[in-house]
């Protein structure tokens, strides 16, 4: 009784109470007395048992907490990180009295010795999730793109044009004027080409100056587009370069790589991020962020199905221009793309030197289809 | 010493706010607290659970289940680049041939799933095991996932190809062959009974596959013949509308077969030298729990995302905004974006909160409170067993999250 002393308060409060200490050797509770030793951090936690007079002794700087308890009806510790022994207090008196004079006993589980390894671990996971997402799902994506079944391809464009309108709140429009014009213009800027699957065009009414390519042949045109285009060429060279789009697969692929990146991606974060999978999907569809090799393949498959047509390639550039003095538009999808294509404007430049300006030269419509075209929408 | 009675100490409310907490903490870390999150759930759960009043305790770490995540993706890249994408070179080969035997290598590759399924079962269960004790000691199971992979293979073709005959041999033998391999301390625990034992709680399921085998049979043979009589007609199709009854009632009798075979065994199974259980689950009280639950559940969470809309629309109209019905007709894309990012990360919140409290807390209460442990007295015969080395082969699984029930 000689050191408990120094914690006079504690050992007389503790001196009623008794614990249940469980050895980590046989699976029984053992009933123990309980008494603080010394101070600081050479203090001790002493138990004894008086039915077998045996005594343990608990270093308290390496005492562990058993923390997440379903019910605070008591305090359980362990000697130690590791050790199997427990001392569970349900005096509730006796167990403040200890916290006090004990007041920070950290949680048994929470070992800072094991983050360095944590860290170099996730570098490691960091650099695999990297050559899965950048590497090997884009190989993939392409690969599969050309072999995948027609009826699939179908299907994943149709859920993504679905979804689309529904998201964006856009209609299709329909008239059989426009509907000829619009498959005369198709049929212009498809000269000698084989696609996969047929062309399928929809022209919604949507207020956003875009246009864009689906899985599934699909292309579809904003009216927003149609409007703010000056002539009918300018339509065209938008449609060639979406047509470009088709001929590649550039939006099954990215489907097929989108799906892939995200099925990894919720793995990695957890399942939650699931709901929000389809919003971005379609979201990176619409805005057609496609990969810069992929714009110049479509800009590539544009510049030589005008030329084949007897349109001037610069239309595209023309309309652009356009949009960009009137500060409207370049924000999405194909207008955004071509702010950032140096090598776009220098071909533009080209063609135009080579005197097939835009404004010149025959157009894909005439008045009258022009006319239908525009009125699709209204 | 008489039996001991399992206690369920733990309030619903705590396990909601619980899990509310870690689950709001785990969308702020972007998923990285989920290690943690399970790891405390557990915790919890196996501290309510007490046999004699003493509960057990989970020892498993976030720090292990983190690195055997970061694992799991290492080896998820060297499986794609070496597997994945072999098939699919493999594929576009064979595409050149002219046929789809493309679609049959990707319909085979799901099966190799399966051996790695069943010993990722296997490797649950001694993850979790060998990380459970009771009065300061622990659980154990001996290695064995390979041996149980492949029974289960056969077990399970077995069991599809005889339309369910199996199914109750299956069961017994596959957790016969789980306990048999697993330990408290130095005690193993042993399933007596017989492998046929089972067969009597399948009849109803058995009867019912019968039942359909039969309308099949009838149906067939009268809409496959050359004419039919118009009293052959009323006849098929009230045939036809009896399946509408016969597949609710085998799903039904499914889960009594299996929540009764449950029962069966744990009251069959012995630790050490005579140590028994009585374990007695009611398959209507976890039917219930379940339906119920899962009700409660989708109904309020329906509720998130026009909650999330209206909170939206508050915020705006508080920044100063004009807001009319337009918000919700005609929704801008950022809008929509937003609400539905937000929308998705609450009802994932909630889902796991929810589900907890109505479905696994209930669950687990009801279970745990009809266990029964007969002989205690055969405790004191029982010691620690000797360390083994900490198993890390059961955090491959866990990570991946396959059999988790928790």
């Amino acid at each position: 009784m000689q050191e408990s002393i120094r914690n006079p308060d504690f050992a007389a409060k503790l001196a009623l109470a008794y614990g249940e200490m469980l050895d980590g050797i046989r699976p029984a509770l053992q009933r123990v007395s309980m008494r603080l030793v010394g101070e600081g951090k050479h203090a001790e936690l002493h138990m004894r048992n008086s039915q077998t007079q045996e005594n343990y002794v608990w270093p308290v700087k390496k005492l562990r907490l058993i923390a997440d308890q379903s019910r605070n009806d008591a305090l359980v510790l362990a000697p130690k990180e590791g050790a199997a022994a427990r001392l569970v207090i349900r005096d509730r008196h006796a167990a403040m009295e200890l916290l006090k004079a004990v007041p920070r006993i950290p949680s048994l589980g929470r070992n800072p010795g094991a983050w360095p390894k944590i860290a170099v671990l996730g570098a490691m996971a960091a650099m695999s999730l990297a050559a899965i997402l950048f590497v090997l799902v884009p190989h993939m994506a392409n690969r599969s793109a050309e072999y995948i079944p027609p009826q699939a391809e179908l299907a994943l464009g149709d859920t993504a044009y679905q979804q689309f309108t529904a998201m964006m709140g856009a209609t299709e429009c329909k008239s059989d004027a426009g509907d000829a014009a619009v498959t005369r213009m198709a049929a212009a800027v498809t000269q000698g080409v084989d696609l996969h699957m047929p062309l399928r065009i929809h022209v919604v009414d949507h207020p956003m100056v875009n246009a864009f390519a689906l899985p599934g042949g699909q292309v579809v045109l904003h009216s927003a587009l149609i409007n703010a285009a000056e002539t009918p060429n300018e339509v065209a060279a938008v449609l060639a370069h979406e047509v470009g789009h088709v001929y590649h697969r550039h939006s099954t692929s990215a489907t097929i790589r989108d799906l892939a990146t995200f099925g990894v991606v919720g793995m990695v974060f957890g399942d939650y991020l699931g709901s929000s999978v389809m919003v971005g999907m379609t979201n990176s569809l619409i805005t057609s962020s496609h990969s810069r090799a992929a714009e110049t393949e479509a800009d590539e498959f544009a510049h030589q199905q005008l030329t084949r047509g007897g349109l001037p390639p610069s239309a595209l550039g023309d309309m652009f221009r356009r949009m960009q003095a009137e500060g409207s538009g370049q924000d999405l999808g194909v207008m955004r793309h071509f702010s950032s294509h140096p090598e776009m404007s220098a071909r533009i430049e080209a063609s135009e030197a080579a005197g097939l300006g835009s404004g010149a030269g025959p157009q894909v419509l005439n008045d009258a289809e022009w006319a239908a075209l525009r009125a699709m929408c209204n | 010493m008489s039996a001991l009675k399992t206690d369920f100490a733990g309030e619903k409310g705590d396990m909601f706010a619980l899990a509310l907490k870690t689950g709001l903490l785990t969308v702020l870390t972007l998923g990285l607290y989920r290690f943690w999150a399970k790891t405390r759930l557990r915790r919890w759960y196996w501290s309510a659970v007490r046999p004699g009043g003493m509960g057990l305790e989970y020892l498993g770490t976030a720090h292990e289940k983190i690195m055997g995540f970061f694992v799991a993706i290492i080896a998820l890249a060297i499986y794609i680049a070496v597997f994945n994408l072999v098939a699919l070179e493999v594929t576009v080969e064979v595409m050149h041939g002219g046929i789809s035997p493309q679609t049959l290598i990707l319909a085979a590759i799901p099966l190799l799933g399966f051996p790695v399924f069943f010993m990722a079962r296997y490797r649950t269960r001694h993850y979790i095991l060998s990380r459970t004790t009771w009065l300061g000691v622990r659980f154990g199971m001996d290695p064995g996932a390979w041996g149980y992979a492949w029974r289960s293979c056969m077990y399970w073709l077995l069991t599809i190809l005889t339309l369910g005959l199996f199914w109750p041999l299956k069961t017994y033998q596959l957790e016969k062959y789980l306990t048999d391999r697993s330990w408290y301390g130095t005690a193993q625990f042993k399933q007596h009974g017989h492998p046929f034992m089972l067969y009597g709680l399948a009849v109803p399921f058995l009867a019912l596959i019968a039942a359909v085998l039969y309308v099949s049979y009838e149906v067939g043979r009268i809409m496959l013949a050359d004419t039919q009589t118009l009293e052959e007609l009323v006849y098929v199709s009230w045939l036809s509308l009896s399946y509408f009854l016969l597949v609710p009632l085998i799903i039904i009798a499914g889960i009594y077969f299996r929540v009764a075979s449950i029962r069966a065994m744990a009251c069959r199974k012995e630790l050490g030298d005579g140590m028994k259980f009585e374990f007695n689950p009611k398959t209507r009280k976890l039917l219930r729990i379940r339906f119920f639950g899962i009700w409660l559940t989708s109904f309020l969470l329906s509720f998130v995302s026009s909650i999330v809309l209206g909170l939206l629309a508050g915020v705006m109209i508080l920044l100063g905004y004009e807001v009319d019905a337009s918000l919700i007709y005609n929704t801008p894309p950022g809008i929509a974006i937003l609400a539905g990012l937000l929308s998705g990360l609450l009802t994932f919140i909630l889902w796991t909160v929810f589900w907890h409290a109505f479905v696994t807390f209930p669950s687990a209460r009801h279970m745990a409170e009809t266990l029964v442990i007969e002989e205690p007295a055969l405790l004191r015969g029982i010691r620690q067993k000797q360390e083994e080395r900490r198993s890390r082969t059961g955090l491959l699984s866990e990570a991946l999250d396959v059999g988790g029930a928790f």
